[in-house]
């Protein structure tokens, strides 16, 4: 070994020095703040058996130790485990989290039996300007390109504990790829575990164009993979030589449906009923897809098939319930749907005895507090709690291929931890505290609302909600005029009260439509006279803006900021 | 057998001789003629059969029935040795005549009238008797129907008419019957296929929106009653200021002061109780068209004396849950509860020919066989309460009277002779004469 | 946990299977055979599935199911061969040919009206596209399993077939201009031959390409094959005989100009479906050899159908067209019975002959008539059991039996109900099945249903709910 002359060996040490200072953050900040320990705490691990008392270590973002008999680092930010249990971050198999809200689309031509053939205007093209494919049918299409690092539906689902979510494009058939995120960063890079994770299929027709029918909308699929196998071999065959052969045209919806057809990327397809999941896997079967189900509500009935073709099924949680009062002049429900409604809260059980994949998802929940009464109900009706949890964690973990970085309290996975006051699906538990890449995350105060908390209400659509205490600005053309509103929402209808120096009292004729446009009357103390004043305002988040019509006067405007939300 | 063919081919064309070549369309209905018509089985309907009987017509009306009659010199005889003569059916639940084409050919459509509140839209004015739909029909044995206008809350007068006659004065037996009122839906949606439709309403809405148009209805009505007490007040006390006329609220009194009956579609159970409710308050002699739910509500239909026309016997029950025979058994069930009831096609025009069927089909399913008949003749007759002229064989009604070789009710069954006012009719149609143009086409 | 074990208990009680046997003997029932004549009192054994024997005084093995059918009918099932029954979409109208789409990728095997139809006797449906487009999509042909998944309905060996239309609905007539909106092509009769002949010269030149490369590709390996188009495979299909075409039409000129085309292009129709001016061309519709599956006597609704008669079956099964009666409804599915016995009253056919029309005839129009249409010993066993001769209006079914299993049974059927309303007091007391007490939704207003014929309602290029 030639001796190294000393000055070089400085100089290299620098360099490497410098080298390591720019690998980044993780390295440039390496100081106590992101060393903790979460001590004498119950560790429910997964990978393991449950350790009664232990210490969970975390550092750079990763569990660094946890077990019976860790002693806690100097550097770490010590937190009482006493009386707390730590659970892997739980995983939510599909979410739309994390996207922008869709435009409100060019709306159908008004109904009826000619509405199909309107010509559709194309709307800016998601998959990009060039696409070959309408809008619907581009599986080029990635979230990863859209993703928004803020929310409302990130906080509420962090604070029910859940750390990660596989989030995917919203509509069309082929929708489009997911991306598995954690729910926390400040840049979407910072979320992103894995991005593509899968290609994603919902089974609904276009409006206004081929295909309009179910029917259609298998025969495109259909047709798109047909396409995709030639797209790559023509290419492939242009490649090896291209003298002689006139080009094949490029195509990005084509291109991406390569992975697909090979079964290198696996598929989600929606699927509920035993029929669609039928189908659905019917289809798979033909393409030799990796397949994967989500929705899953009637997979038990296909359960041998699924464990056959070794199909996972991303199970939702919304398990459906009743929402309507009754009514004398009502039919009865169907016996059909009554069934069910009770069969679905034991599909998740008899999947797991018949030795089928699965995961739980969210399945769009209005109101996440439901999702833990849901898991328990699952538990009611025949899954073990121990499968409850490894469906939250470990399970999807492997299903979305991070089996080695996600799902258990292992050494060197990533820190994502859920800590409960409480057994995690007991339903006086409440969650103390969440870890993201070994960052505590910030709970809302209403976060320790209990987990298991009833559900109060079903919101149709609308998310957040205006429930809470609200700080009004209202102009009506004389200055800004404070008052305070408070609002009570249960499904569509609202109640409330407003006060201030315009006057106190009810609101009424007051109602949340499913576009988070709320509207109500209120009577008003203008210039010595009392009058009713009409306030139409949108929700976005904390906020409502909007105008305030009082009959005579020319139109105001207001806004309103949220305090305290409930 | 060979020598009743011969005398059947006979008696035909000497029809035929009578009113010249028969076409689709008849510009001179058949004359009134005095026939007999012997040694057949005489189902009576409001007694027993007759198995070997004569009946006499003459004038247009029975003249006699039974095994030992009278027969008039000069009448034409009819040999019914292996036939069945039956009262003509009567369904009272039609549009016959009020469309031809109700797909593609709008200008033949009249049923229903623009707007909300038409109680001046009498169904004879636009009944055309020229209509392919009544020939096509008479010729299968119904010989009467109430046609009734749609539309609206208020839609209309519904007539009740002979199916033979050149000009609506001719064809009318009762021209104005009974007012037809759609009671308010429960149910929405006609097409059934529902993709691009906006959501299905609440039902609270729905309600709510029905209970206005009721109260629409009571308005109209008790202004009518008001009018009417104004204008005989008047006629009485030429003192009093003069009220104007009013075509619409005129044709009203008689309805609203009970004297004539007032027809209510309705079928779901919520439906019938609220037209039976309105009813009730408003004072109105109620009549039930459809009535799918009419089982469920059979006691109180019993209770309040109020008859309903069957339409639904070949509609798919409305509930996923329903049994698969619930309304097949809708007859029955009413008859077993004493509900006043007669079977309907329900249908525009063109598939009234077979009523036959639907009564059948209740026989198969719970309703009598003798029942079944009632319930296409003497029922939907006492119903129209038209029984002293029309629904039986008996002495001194109309002559309305078809002659078959079997069963009335089985489909294999045809029909051999038909007269309606004591008319001949000749048995051929706008669909016999296109099958003898192209039956033998080589 | 007990909550558990009861309502699984009500669960399987709720979705109770018929007694059921794989061999049973059907005595002492008036037969009809449909190709060897009507025989009273006579036995029919069913076994594994199939017609074992026909004859007087049959014995079956001890653990046999006996059915005592003296006074009874015994018929073989009825096949409904135009029916839109168990499909949660009926047409793809988007475009005007549409034979990429398939009929067998949206069945839903959980239709009640299914269950209604086996109750009328029938045991097979052709379940075709609706009549939107020119050239629709592929059919399917399905006994009638009601209860088993969907998989197990598919009449195994059935030969595929494709549904055309012409006429009003496909030109939308009935549709008005919206304006500003280009209509769809075809808009007259006219276009309705041009969209079929360039739909078939496409698929002709389709074929040439493919029958070429796989010539020269035995040779050369390394060439490209050509674009697989699913739409012009089914045509394909058609063009080598391998597909049957039911086309949907009215009047008589266009009955001939699809006769001509076909002709042309060198292949058949099978079926002309509805086809009501059939009567006025059937001597051309017989020497083509296609067949006719017909309504018994709907007519007048439309203006294509004003001529409509009802003794279209007797004129066509007299010049030699095998006739079948439809039901395009599942509502007139359920009394298929009587539409065939309607040519018994307008045409005067026979028995036999009014019998063949929902039988061996729509059979011979699906290419399943080695397996049923007929009581012969061999074929499946598809019968139903009537209280009374088929053709009276005063029959109904008392069993229905598809390879030999009972899918409905009127006994069972009304012994069933007690035990259905009980059921539903349990389930109404699950907790996801309450209703809940704040901030509940209205329900919905229930939606009325069709009527009538499904290809010809106005709303028709909707998806079914």
């Amino acid at each position: 070994m030639p001796k190294v002359h000393p000055r070089l060996s400085v100089a290299l040490c620098t360099l490497v020095l410098i080298a390591l200072c720019s690998l980044g953050e993780a390295v440039a900040q390496r100081s106590g703040i992101d060393t903790y320990a979460i001590t004498n705490a119950r560790i429910v691990s997964v990978s393991g058996p449950i350790v009664e008392r232990g210490t969970v270590v975390i550092r750079n973002g990763l569990i660094a130790a946890a077990g019976p008999n860790i002693s806690t680092p100097p550097d770490a930010r010590v937190i009482d485990g006493t009386g707390l249990t730590v659970y892997p971050g739980l995983i939510d198999s599909y979410t739309n989290l994390a996207l922008p809200e869709p435009a409100p689309g060019p709306s159908p031509g008004g109904g009826g039996p000619g509405a199909f053939l309107l010509v559709q205007p194309q709307t800016r093209a998601i998959g990009g300007p060039n696409s070959t494919q309408p809008v619907g049918l581009q599986p080029e299409v990635m979230v990863e390109d859209t993703i928004r690092s803020t929310g409302n539906e990130i906080e509420s689902s962090r604070n029910i504990g859940i750390t990660t979510a596989l989030t995917a494009p919203r509509s069309g058939i082929w929708m489009g790829q997911s991306a598995l995120i954690n729910l926390s960063g400040e840049t979407p890079q910072q979320m992103i575990v894995r991005s593509p994770v899968a290609m994603h299929v919902s089974f609904t027709p276009l409006r206004g164009t081929y295909p309009g029918s179910l029917m259609g909308v298998f025969a495109q699929l259909r047709q798109m993979m047909l396409d995709a196998q030639r797209y790559r071999d023509s290419m492939q065959i242009y490649e090896r030589n291209p003298r002689g052969i006139r080009r094949p045209e490029t195509d990005r919806s084509l291109a991406a449906l390569v992975p697909v057809i090979e079964g290198r990327m696996p598929v989600v397809m929606l699927a509920n009923s035993e029929r669609e999941i039928s189908r659905a896997l019917d289809l798979g079967a033909e393409f030799k897809l990796k397949l994967i189900i989500a929705g899953g509500r009637e997979s038990d009935r296909v359960a041998d098939r699924l464990a056959k073709q070794n199909v996972p099924v991303l199970l939702s949680l919304n398990l459906p319930r009743r929402t309507t009062a009754a009514m004398p002049e009502a039919d009865p429900e169907p016996m059909r749907t009554l069934r069910e409604r009770v069969a679905a809260q034991q599909t998740a059980g008899k999947l797991a005895k018949a030795g089928v994949r699965f995961a739980f998802q969210s399945g769009s929940l209005a109101n996440m507090s439901d999702l833990m009464v849901n898991v328990n109900r699952t538990i009611e009706n025949g899954l073990s709690a121990v499968d409850a949890v490894r469906a939250f964690t470990i399970w999807p973990a492997e299903i979305f291929g991070v089996g080695s970085q996600l799902g258990s309290i292992e050494a060197g996975k990533i820190a994502n931890l859920t800590v409960t006051r409480g057994d995690l699906f007991d339903r006086n538990s409440r969650v103390a505290h969440v870890f993201i890449d070994g960052r505590p995350v910030d709970l809302r105060p209403a976060a320790t609302t209990p987990l298991g908390t009833q559900a109060t209400q079903d919101r149709p659509g609308g998310r957040g909600g205006v429930t809470g205490t609200w700080t009004m600005n209202i102009n009506l053309g004389q200055g800004d005029r404070g008052a305070t509103l408070t609002l009570q929402q249960e499904g569509d209808r609202v109640t409330g009260s407003i006060a201030g120096v315009l006057g106190s009292g009810e609101i009424s004729n007051a109602s949340m439509s499913s576009s988070d446009e709320l509207r109500f009357t209120v009577p008003l103390n203008l210039e010595g006279q009392t009058k009713e004043a009409t306030f139409t305002g949108t929700l976005s988040g904390n906020e409502i803006r909007g105008t305030v019509t009082v009959v005579g006067q020319s139109p105001g405007s207001f806004t309103a900021t949220r305090a305290r939300p409930n | 057998m060979k020598i009743l063919i011969t005398i059947l081919f006979i008696c035909v064309p000497a029809f035929a001789q009578q009113i010249g070549n028969p076409t689709t369309q008849q510009g001179v209905i058949p004359a009134r003629g005095t026939f007999a018509i012997r040694n057949a089985r005489i189902v009576t309907v409001s007694g027993a059969d007759i198995e070997n009987g004569t009946v006499v017509i003459r004038d247009g009306k029975i003249e006699a029935v039974g095994t030992n009659v009278n027969v008039p010199a000069g009448a034409q005889s009819i040999d019914g040795r292996g036939l069945s003569v039956y009262p003509g059916m009567i369904d009272a639940g039609t549009n016959m005549g009020l469309v031809e084409v109700p797909q593609g050919a709008n200008g033949t459509v009249d049923t229903s009238e623009v707007g909300e509140l038409n109680p001046n839209a009498k169904a004879i004015t636009a009944v055309n008797p020229h209509s392919a739909h009544i020939g096509v029909t008479r010729v299968e044995g119904i010989t009467n129907t109430l046609t009734a206008p749609t539309g609206g809350l208020i839609s209309g007068q519904a007539a009740l008419i002979n199916l033979l006659g050149t000009a609506p004065k001719e064809m009318a037996v009762v021209p104005q019957f009974a007012l037809v009122i759609n009671y308010p839906r429960i149910g929405f949606g006609g097409g059934g296929f529902g993709g691009f439709v906006q959501a299905p309403p609440n039902l609270a809405d729905t309600l709510t929106a029905n209970e206005r148009q009721v109260e629409q209805i009571r308005k109209m009505l008790r202004d009518a009653e008001a009018y009417g007490r104004a204008q005989e007040a008047y006629e009485k006390d030429k003192t009093l200021p003069r009220p104007d006329h009013n075509v619409v609220l005129e044709p009203l009194v008689p309805y609203v002061r009970g004297e004539r009956p007032v027809i209510f579609r309705a079928d779901r159970e919520a439906e019938i109780r609220g037209a039976i409710k309105f009813a009730d308050e408003m004072k109105l002699k109620a009549i039930i068209l459809g009535g799918n739910d009419a089982w469920r509500v059979a006691s109180l239909l019993k209770e309040k004396n109020v008859p309903v026309i069957l339409t639904g016997i070949f509609s798919l029950p409305s509930r996923e849950d329903d049994n698969y025979d619930v309304l097949y058994e809708n007859a029955a069930k009413l008859q077993q509860a004493g509900v006043r009831f007669a079977i309907s096609t329900g249908d525009a025009g063109p598939e009234v020919r077979n009523l036959a069927q639907y009564a059948g089909m209740a026989a198969a399913y719970g309703l009598s066989k003798t029942d079944a008949v009632k319930a296409v003749t003497l029922y939907p007759a006492q119903i129209m309460n038209v029984a002293d002229r029309l629904g039986s064989i008996e002495p001194g009604k109309m002559a309305n009277l078809v002659v078959t070789d079997g069963d009335l009710l089985e489909i294999r069954t045809h029909i051999r002779y038909l007269f309606i006012d004591g008319r001949p009719v000749v048995l051929s149609s706008r669909h016999t004469e296109l099958n003898d143009a192209f039956k033998n086409r080589k | 946990m007990k909550k558990f074990l009861l309502i699984s208990v009500v669960l399987l009680l709720g979705t109770a299977a018929y007694a059921q046997s794989n061999e049973t003997l059907i005595k002492n029932a008036t037969v009809l055979t449909v190709t060897r004549g009507t025989l009273t009192n006579t036995d029919v054994l069913l076994k594994n599935g199939k017609i074992a024997a026909v004859g007087k005084n049959l014995s079956a093995s001890p653990n046999a199911l006996i059915i005592d059918a003296t006074g009874k009918f015994v018929m073989p099932g009825i096949i409904d061969c135009h029916s839109h029954s168990m499909l949660d979409t009926i047409n793809e109208g988007t475009l005007a040919v549409t034979s990429m789409v398939r009929t067998q990728d949206v069945i839903n095997p959980t239709d009640v009206d299914l269950y209604r139809e086996l109750a009328g006797g029938v045991t097979t449906l052709n379940l075709l596209h609706g009549s939107a487009n020119p050239i629709g999509g592929l059919n399917t042909v399905v006994k009638i399993k009601y209860g088993r998944p969907a998989s197990e309905f598919l009449f195994p060996g059935a030969m595929p077939g494709i549904k055309f239309a012409l006429g009003e609905n496909v030109k939308r007539s009935s549709t008005p201009n919206t304006p500003g909106v280009q209509r769809r092509y075809p808009n007259t009769r006219m276009g309705v031959e041009e969209t079929i002949r360039d739909a078939f010269v496409r698929a002709r030149d389709y074929k040439r390409t493919w029958d070429e490369y796989r010539a020269a590709s035995a040779k050369d390996k390394n060439l490209m094959p050509p674009r697989r188009d699913l739409q012009l495979e089914p045509l394909v299909e058609i063009l080598e005989g391998r597909r049957y075409v039911h086309a949907h039409c009215y009047i008589a000129s266009e009955i001939l100009m699809l006769i001509n085309l076909a002709d042309e292009f060198g292949f058949k129709i099978k079926t002309f479906q509805h086809v009501l001016e059939g009567y006025k061309v059937a001597k051309e519709i017989a020497a083509h050899g296609a067949g006719a599956s017909i309504f018994a006597d709907s007519w007048g609704y439309k203006i294509e159908a004003y001529d409509a008669i009802p003794y279209n079956a007797a004129i066509m099964t007299r010049a030699g067209v095998v006739v079948s009666m439809n039901s395009d409804s599942d509502e007139r599915a359920r009394r298929l019975n009587i539409e065939a016995a309607k040519a018994m009253h307008w045409g005067d056919l026979t028995e036999d002959q009014a019998l063949k029309l929902i039988t061996l005839n729509p059979a011979i129009q699906l290419g399943i008539q080695e397996r049923v249409g007929s009581i012969e010993v061999g074929k499946d066993a598809d019968v139903a059991i009537w209280n009374a001769h088929p053709f009276s209006v005063y029959a109904r079914v008392d069993t229905t039996l598809i390879d030999g299993t009972i899918f409905f049974d009127r006994q069972q059927d009304l012994a069933r109900r007690p035990e259905l309303a009980k059921e539903r007091l349990t389930l109404e007391q699950a907790d996801p099945n309450k209703p809940p007490a704040r901030g509940a939704q209205s329900p919905n207003t229930p939606r009325r249903r069709p009527t009538g014929h499904t290809d010809d309602e106005i709303d028709q290029q909707e998806d079914r709910p």
